[in-house]
């Protein structure tokens, strides 16, 4: 008779699925190391890497079953096009912030969540730097849009995803100061963005423009404008 | 602790101990001994107590929206929450320490929330997991979303993100854990009388933590607040800021070419009577009511047809669609069911437009027999609030049951001779019919998106919703609503109108009694809710209760541009975001016409994806079909192994493991990354067979799975037919009935592979169906990533402004769980006039009462399993 034979054989399947995670081990000689490759396996005390720089753990079509990420002492490789936040790009070599207050993000952005206004010199006209910019990450759907629409390449998506907090109130509204990171954190976050032909001639071609269009609007309005100089990197 | 942090004070003489130590003494003790004083002692000990709590918390297996999958996909073995000890998700409030809010808490759902946190023992803690939870998140602006949990709950941590990676989660238990870690209690001990204060709040004799439970009223209302409300509602706030705001546009009704033709040309002569230019005219979509239709032709020939039989009159066409008087319409549709030479049997959507003059009701129907010849017919009724009436057609295909449902508490049309026409979404009681044009939301902004505020001088500053309503919340109510003392927090408004009557076993001598299962169940795949009644174990009536995660995805469809309404579709069926791009996508680009020739490396990319999205979508299914078996969680453990390798590559491609975003009209939003496409290949070629005969083999032999299986919930041909049921479900009845071959889209028509279909229409059945058409989908994989050409990945430059010809569109995809159906009307402006959603989820639970009937409770709890519904889905 075969009643009962499904439950020894599930219970077979679980248990064999249990000693091969242990041969397995031993036969790579893992054992006694992190998947991620960690020095050992009782690294409480030592050799557990800075925040940031823990090791990252591959798995891909080749990795035999799926084993375990042990967040937080190793990561998921983080894929470039990952996305969560926004985040405002500044040049890390004049700090010019690569906004214009062209709006176009915040005219596709899906749930509203960009709020922003243009810079106006002291004589009333535009100058193409954000004076304010807001993001409601209560209401941003990290989907992107705004970054893949930009024509300046100024709003990009941050990789950041460990922003777990107290409070909401004060702190999920990110404002000029916190949206703010330099070109060289953004060139390691994207290197392959970073690198493609189009992002660097794109780079040019931005760069000129805006500066041809912030030399009119200073000319045309003495003293400088503000936002333009030294901003503070939150990020960076 | 070792050290002490209190230098340098002149007396050191302590109240619990009588000697006086010598200064220098006492600095030297608090160096090398751990304790000196009875408040380091309870340290200690609230370290330790401490430390047992933060490494035990148990979640309550609770699961809202989109987050819920990440939540899940937390406690799967790749990411393995039970390193931190909280793997142990409980079913019941009363065994749970954390409450992980996890996903959209609507407005419905808000009160069974606040019941299961005034259900949790002391100490409790909140997550409030993604945007949507804490506050609202995409959705706030929907009418029936509540924008923040911490407005009822205390919220202890937050963890942000839409949807948080399970790595987020993770991080957010950390960040409870530390917040443990810095809890003390309230100490007394009384031998020595020493007090000590903690900081904890709820360690105290006198607490009252638990929260009223909010009614659904004329709209859901915290008792808390209820004098205010009141008062705030009989001033007419709400009226008075709604004059001030722009309305939305509403058009007329299309109308015959002829009286189109007849408009249009008095309107160009009234313009050269004044003296001006005729009119431009409106570039409108070539008129088809889907891709694969009968065609012209056809339709002519059948509405010469029906005049025949039922008089001159009967079938005026419109805009390629069949307008039938109301009077006529039932017989006209059993005629096209039974008599008509194609049998029209299968309703494939039905659904509704607001119009100046009319409110149209339209039914898109095609035949099994003979597939790929849809039609469209149309009926009007009075566009006054609550007078529209039309007759229903639930006699003739049940499934238009729950869809006429949803179009009279959407839109407020009565359906004569419904057997039960109740709200189906929202809850009876509630003061609005919301897709109707005129109705706004109580966070209204504008007609359409973009809103001034963010852009042009506006506010000039960051603003929350809540700052415009007057009730600084997501609420209105009508001015003249009175009976606010007779609002009780112990009323089931949502589910007390749909008590299942149901039939007498006689043999069984029993009482017959009412289950309520869900909305919060481990089981319900969501927030679905079923009122069973049983004759002892076995199911004489079940009612499904849903809309418990109704977040208003076509109201804020209707307001959103083409293309920010992409990432919104990701969130409908959430574990096929890709699938859902895909069908919103064609919607739009039936329209747009070859505007929007999508390029040849894009279809091949379309097509990997969504059938990567299917493969992902069954192992789900299966997985926890297992688990709705009693099976639990190991074999889902197993099952959705693969799945995450799929997320990967979407991750890599898209940007987001789950919602994608990736598809845009015309193509795709970005080209596949370097190396792509080779770890594709290694997934499709060498793993994802051997994992299908792993599950093959464990599983389809199975004597467990064979006897809870086979035989169970068994639905025939017919029955399939006739409910409307899709997909996997009823190709497990025996019908050939695949989108992807009855009206192909995309190219599909280029690959070889089957339609898999089985016969017994059983629990079984429908597992059987979806192992096997994963088999299909690898196949048609492996074809795909063998052929892709390079090339483009959009028709021309990639651009934000969309323009989309007047029309109506339908277009139909094959999502994992059925056939996915987007209604598009537009207007020729930026946002669509009319968005509609065909959700196969929805529609298959019409059938689900036929299924359990005469089966036991355990027996409904695999059945809807096997339905494989997602809630996001269900209730859009």
């Amino acid at each position: 008779m075969n009643l009962g034979q499904g439950l020894i054989i599930g219970h077979w399947v679980t248990l064999r699925r249990f000693l091969l995670t242990f041969w397995r081990d031993i036969k790579d000689g893992k054992g006694l190391h992190r998947r991620g490759g960690g020095t050992q396996i009782l690294d409480f005390w030592s050799g557990r890497m800075p925040r940031g720089q823990e090791p990252t753990v591959r798995q891909d079509s080749t990795t035999e079953g799926l084993f375990t990420v042990e967040y937080p002492d190793e990561r998921l490789p983080v894929y470039e096009r990952f996305r969560v936040l926004p985040m405002l790009v500044y040049d890390t070599e004049d700090g010019n912030v690569r906004c214009t207050s062209c709006n176009i993000c915040a005219k596709v952005c899906p749930p509203q969540c960009i709020w922003m206004t243009q810079a106006k010199g002291p004589k009333g006209n535009v100058v193409p730097l954000p004076e304010e910019f807001f993001i409601d990450m209560d209401v941003c759907m990290n989907c992107g849009m705004c970054s893949e629409y930009c024509p300046f390449d100024a709003i990009k998506m941050d990789h950041n995803f460990e922003l777990s907090n107290y409070e909401r109130h004060q702190t999920h509204i990110f404002d000029l100061q916190d949206l703010l990171v330099s070109s060289e954190f953004y060139a390691q976050t994207h290197p392959e963005a970073w690198e493609t032909a189009e992002q660097i001639t794109e780079r040019g071609k931005v760069s000129k423009k805006k500066d041809q269009r912030l030399q009119k609007a200073l000319a045309a309005s003495k003293p400088a404008a503000p936002a333009s100089s030294q901003p503070a990197a939150s990020k960076a | 602790m070792a050290t002490s942090t209190t230098p340098a004070q002149p007396s050191v003489s302590r109240p619990e101990w009588t000697t006086i130590i010598d200064p220098v003494l006492q600095k030297e003790l608090e160096q090398h001994v751990l304790v000196t004083s009875w408040d380091q002692l309870l340290g200690m000990v609230d370290t330790v107590y401490n430390w047992g709590r933060r490494s035990s918390l148990w979640p309550l297996g609770f699961g809202l929206a989109c987050c819920a999958i990440e939540m899940i996909c937390t406690a799967s073995s790749r990411f393995d929450i039970a390193r931190f000890g909280a793997e142990v998700f409980r079913g019941s409030p009363r065994q749970a320490d954390v409450m992980i809010v996890s996903g959209t808490v609507t407005k419905t759902m808000m009160p069974m929330i606040a019941r299961l946190y005034d259900q949790m023992p002391e100490p409790k803690y909140v997550i409030s997991m993604g945007a949507c939870a804490t506050g609202g998140g995409p959705f706030k602006e929907g009418y029936n979303v509540v924008s923040g949990i911490d407005k009822y709950l205390p919220v202890d941590v937050y963890v942000p993100g839409c949807p948080p990676t399970p790595q987020a989660l993770l991080n957010g238990l950390i960040m409870l854990q530390k917040k443990i870690d810095g809890e003390k209690l309230d100490v007394t001990l009384p031998v020595l009388g020493h007090v000590r204060k903690g900081n904890t709040s709820w360690y105290s004799e006198n607490v009252e933590r638990d929260i009223p439970v909010p009614v659904l009223g004329p709209d859901l209302i915290d008792l808390r607040l209820v004098e205010v409300s009141a008062e705030r509602t009989a001033q007419g706030l709400i009226e008075a800021r709604e004059e001030t705001l722009a309305k939305p546009a509403i058009i007329a009704a299309p109308k015959t070419d002829a009286a189109e033709a007849a408009l249009e040309a008095e309107e160009a002569a009234a313009a050269v009577a004044k003296g001006g230019k005729p009119p431009k005219k409106a570039k409108r979509a070539v008129a088809q009511p889907t891709l694969v239709w009968l065609g012209e032709e056809g339709l002519n020939a059948l509405a010469g047809r029906l005049d025949a039989e039922f008089g001159a009159g009967t079938a005026t066409i419109i805009q390629a669609g069949l307008l039938i008087p109301a009077e006529k319409l039932v017989a006209v549709a059993y005629y096209l069911r039974d008599r008509n030479p194609i049998k029209y049997d299968y309703l494939a959507s039905l659904q509704s437009v607001h119009y100046e003059d009319c409110i149209e009701v339209n039914y898109q129907l095609d035949s099994t027999l003979d597939p790929g010849k849809v039609i469209t017919l149309r009926a009007r009724t009075s566009a006054v609030e609550c007078e529209g009436e039309l007759p229903t057609l639930s006699s003739v295909w049940r499934g238009a049951d729950f869809q006429e449902r949803e179009v009279y508490d959407m839109m407020g049309v009565k359906f004569a001779g419904h057997p039960e026409l109740k709200r189906i979404l929202m809850w009876d009681g509630f003061a609005y019919w919301p897709l109707r044009k005129d109705y706004l939301e109580p966070y209204y902004e504008g007609p359409t998106k973009v809103f001034d505020s963010r852009v042009e001088e506006g506010f000039g500053r960051h603003f929350r919703s809540e700052e415009l309503n007057p009730h600084g919340t997501n609420m209105k109510i009508p001015k003249d609503y009175k009976d606010w003392d007779k609002l009780s927090s112990g009323d089931d408004t949502k589910g007390k109108t749909l008590m299942p009557t149901g039939v007498d076993i006689s043999e069984l001598d029993t009482d017959q009694f009412i289950v309520s299962m869900g909305p919060q169940h481990p089981s319900t795949h969501g927030v679905f809710r079923m009122n069973l009644r049983v004759d002892g174990e076995t199911i004489v009536g079940l009612k499904p209760v849903m809309g418990y995660m109704h977040r208003n995805h076509e109201k804020i469809g209707e307001r959103n541009t083409y293309l920010m309404n992409f990432p919104f579709t990701d969130r409908l069926d959430y574990l096929t975001s890709m699938g859902n791009n895909f069908g919103y996508a064609l919607a739009v680009e039936q329209l747009m016409g070859d505007e929007a020739k999508v390029p040849e490396r894009a279809e091949y990319i379309r097509v990997i994806m969504a059938e990567l999205t299917r493969v992902a979508s069954h192992m789900w299914s299966i997985g926890f079909l297992l688990n709705d078996l009693g099976a639990f969680f190991t074999p889902a453990l197993y099952a959705i192994e693969e799945r995450e390798l799929i997320l990967d590559l979407f991750e890599w491609a898209a940007g987001s493991r789950m919602m994608c975003n990736y598809y845009r009209f015309g193509g795709v939003a970005f080209d596949l990354p370097k190396g792509w496409i080779e770890r594709c290949r290694g997934v499709v070629n060498d793993r994802l067979d051997g994992k299908i005969d792993e599950l093959d083999r464990y599983l389809t032999a199975n004597e467990i799975v064979l006897d809870r299986c086979r035989g169970v919930g068994v639905i025939t041909r017919e029955e399939a037919i006739n409910y409307s049921t899709a997909g996997p479900v009823l190709r497990a009845s025996g019908v050939n009935y695949d989108i992807r071959r009855a009206a192909p889209y995309g190219i599909y028509d280029r690959f070889n592979f089957d339609v898999i279909t089985a016969e017994h229409g059983d629990v079984y059945d429908r597992y059987l169906v979806r192992l096997r058409e994963m088999r299909e989908s690898v196949k048609i994989l492996k074809q795909a990533v063998a052929d892709i050409p390079d090339g483009p990945i959009l028709p021309g430059k990639k651009s934000y402004q969309i323009k989309v010809p007047a029309g109506e569109a339908y277009s139909r995809v094959e999502n994992p769980k059925g056939e996915l159906g987007y209604y598009v009307v537009s207007d020729g402006s930026p946002t669509a006039y009319r968005y509609h959603v065909r959700s196969p989820s929805f529609i298959n639970l019409t059938a689900l009462e036929r299924m359990c009937l005469g089966y036991t409770v355990a027996d409904v709890v695999g059945i809807l399993g096997s339905l494989d519904i997602v809630l996001g889905e269900v209730d859009r």
